[in-house]
């Protein structure tokens, strides 16, 4: 073979090789890991298909929390969800009661039940915060996600359709007295468990008319 | 004859190496599966208790472990898991010294297949190790920021002192706080400054700080290292009974300064939690199981004064 040639393939070989052994990418777009990731439109879809109708599912809290003091392990085994492992777990819950208080913060709610009161709860209004309502219904697996943020972010944006759905249309009318119904997601803590002084974050509210 | 010695030589090899598969085999089936247990530094407690649990697990699940200390060296990090590769083990539990850094370790031990489950810190390359079981440093600062806005009833002038900006768990904690603070506009950030998990610094920049902001009313610190080095600074400057400081970890000196009213709260870490649910991970991965989470998230819990007589340093009370 001539010696043109020759040098000509080896040159083609080495050229070959060396495109095939580097390639560029964006440090940006690395590090971005699943930036087309819509968490806000995650959230809309999760709240309209899974949790709003999900919600006939959600357990009476005046039975939870009977439950939770006479079986606290059978309470949570069967009726507790958390993406995460820990003591924190959620509970996806239902319940009416007559409003006790409102303020810039909280409702204050008594329980009713068959007719008679069962202890007070607080109906979150300003402190919509953390995973309570995202791992509540049980609904998300945690394998659907590879990055950390995604599901933090998912948490944030279901926290912000309440602040704009739930909340406003309820605190605007809401007064002491009312007779209200709610489905909401509550935090408790498995080791430390607290009944007397729980918190709904609201996924649904209705002032019943009188 | 010559083709006579080739049948030879081959039929030798033949019979080398069924008995060095042989050998092998017979090892693999009377010794104990090894576990590595790789921790970022042995310089920190934190660090040591997490390296102890993970090699208790391992043990009580039947498997011979040891820890190799990389001293916040990446290269050092290398060579442990050269070691630990070349040496046989069979798994790695693994504490990593940088989040970009250690990508290439681990993905060097799954390709010669030794699974990775990291501990507390994770890599930044998705999919790359076995599983990566991490606090959930967001939400639980998403509590403490909760509680930050409580108590400072929404308003007021704030600092917040940073952990290493190269680590993961730095701005998870970041936006973790400041994804419920910055909803409030009466909640002022008059500086955000880095003070690598070290006390003394946090004690440097606090003091260097409150020079040219001596009207604050909280400081959220990325660490506990970091709130007692602020809390000092304020106590030296006179303003530890006014200024409302919160930390990080789950630390002893933290723990007792919440009883003591000195510090407002911390997230209680649990690394124990931690390290025996990498060790059963591996366990699980040699008994066929290979879908693990990519990401395990371990609940952060919110310690403050109303609370804190059920914690100890590192966790739960016994």
């Amino acid at each position: 073979m001539p010696k043109p040639i020759r040098y000509l393939l080896y040159l083609a070989v080495f050229a070959l090789l060396a495109y095939n052994s580097v390639y560029f990418k964006k440090l940006d777009e690395v590090k971005a890991g699943t930036a087309a990731f819509d968490a806000a439109g995650y959230a809309r879809d999760f709240w309209d298909k899974k949790l709003t109708p999900g919600l006939s599912k959600a357990t009476d809290l005046n039975a939870l929390t009977a439950l939770l003091k006479t079986d606290k392990e059978k309470a949570f085994n069967e009726h507790s969800h958390a993406l995460g492992i820990g003591n924190i777990r959620y509970f996806l819950v239902k319940g009416q009661g007559v409003v006790t208080d409102v303020n810039e913060n909280e409702v204050s709610v008594e329980l009713v039940n068959a007719g008679q009161t069962a202890g007070n709860v607080r109906l979150a209004t300003e402190y919509i915060f953390g995973n309570a309502v995202r791992d509540a219904s049980g609904a998300i697996d945690i394998n659907a996600f590879t990055n950390s943020m995604d599901f933090n972010n998912v948490s944030a944006e279901i926290n912000k359709l309440i602040r704009e759905k739930v909340v406003p249309p309820f605190k605007s009318k809401v007064k002491k007295g009312d007779r209200v119904t709610f489905h909401g997601a509550i935090e408790l803590n498995r080791a430390h468990l607290q009944v007397n002084d729980i918190e709904i974050i609201p996924v649904n509210l209705q002032i019943e008319k009188p | 004859m010559k083709n006579s010695i080739h049948y030879r030589i081959a039929f030798f090899c033949i019979l080398f190496g069924i008995g060095f598969i042989s050998c092998k085999t017979k090892e693999s089936k009377d010794e104990p599966k090894k576990i590595a247990i790789v921790i970022s530094t042995l310089n920190n407690p934190w660090f040591v208790f997490l390296a102890q649990k993970a090699e208790a697990k391992a043990k009580q699940l039947g498997y011979e472990s040891k820890i190799f200390d990389s001293q916040n060296n990446t290269a050092q990090e290398t060579d442990h898991f050269d070691n630990a590769i070349a040496s046989g083990y069979d798994a790695i539990l693994f504490n990593p010294t940088d989040a970009d850094g250690s990508i290439v370790n681990v993905k060097n031990a799954v390709a010669a297949g030794v699974p990775v489950f990291c501990m507390d810190r994770e890599v930044n390359a998705n999919g790359a190790a076995t599983s990566q079981i991490l606090s959930d440093s967001y939400s639980g600062c998403v509590a403490i920021g909760k509680y930050f806005v409580e108590t400072l009833n929404k308003k007021g002038k704030y600092v917040e002192i940073l952990g290493m900006v190269g680590d993961n768990n730095t701005w998870n904690r970041s936006k973790g706080f400041h994804s419920v603070v910055d909803f409030y506009p009466g909640l002022k950030m008059v500086a955000q400054q880095s003070a690598d998990f070290d006390r003394n610094k946090a004690m440097e920049v606090m003091e260097s700080i409150l020079q040219a902001h001596p009207d604050i009313d909280g400081v959220f610190c990325g660490n506990d290292a970091m709130a007692m080095g602020a809390y000092q600074a304020l106590v030296a400057a006179g303003k530890a009974e006014r200024v409302k400081v919160f930390g990080f970890d789950g630390a002893e000196d933290v723990v007792k300064s919440i009883q003591d009213g000195k510090i407002l709260a911390t997230g209680m870490q649990f690394p124990e939690v931690m390290a025996q649910t990498a060790a059963t991970f591996a366990d699980e991965y040699f008994k066929g199981k290979r879908d693990f989470p990519g990401k395990m998230p371990v609940a952060v819990e919110l310690v403050k004064k109303d609370n804190v007589e059920n914690y100890a340093a590192y966790g739960e009370k016994e």
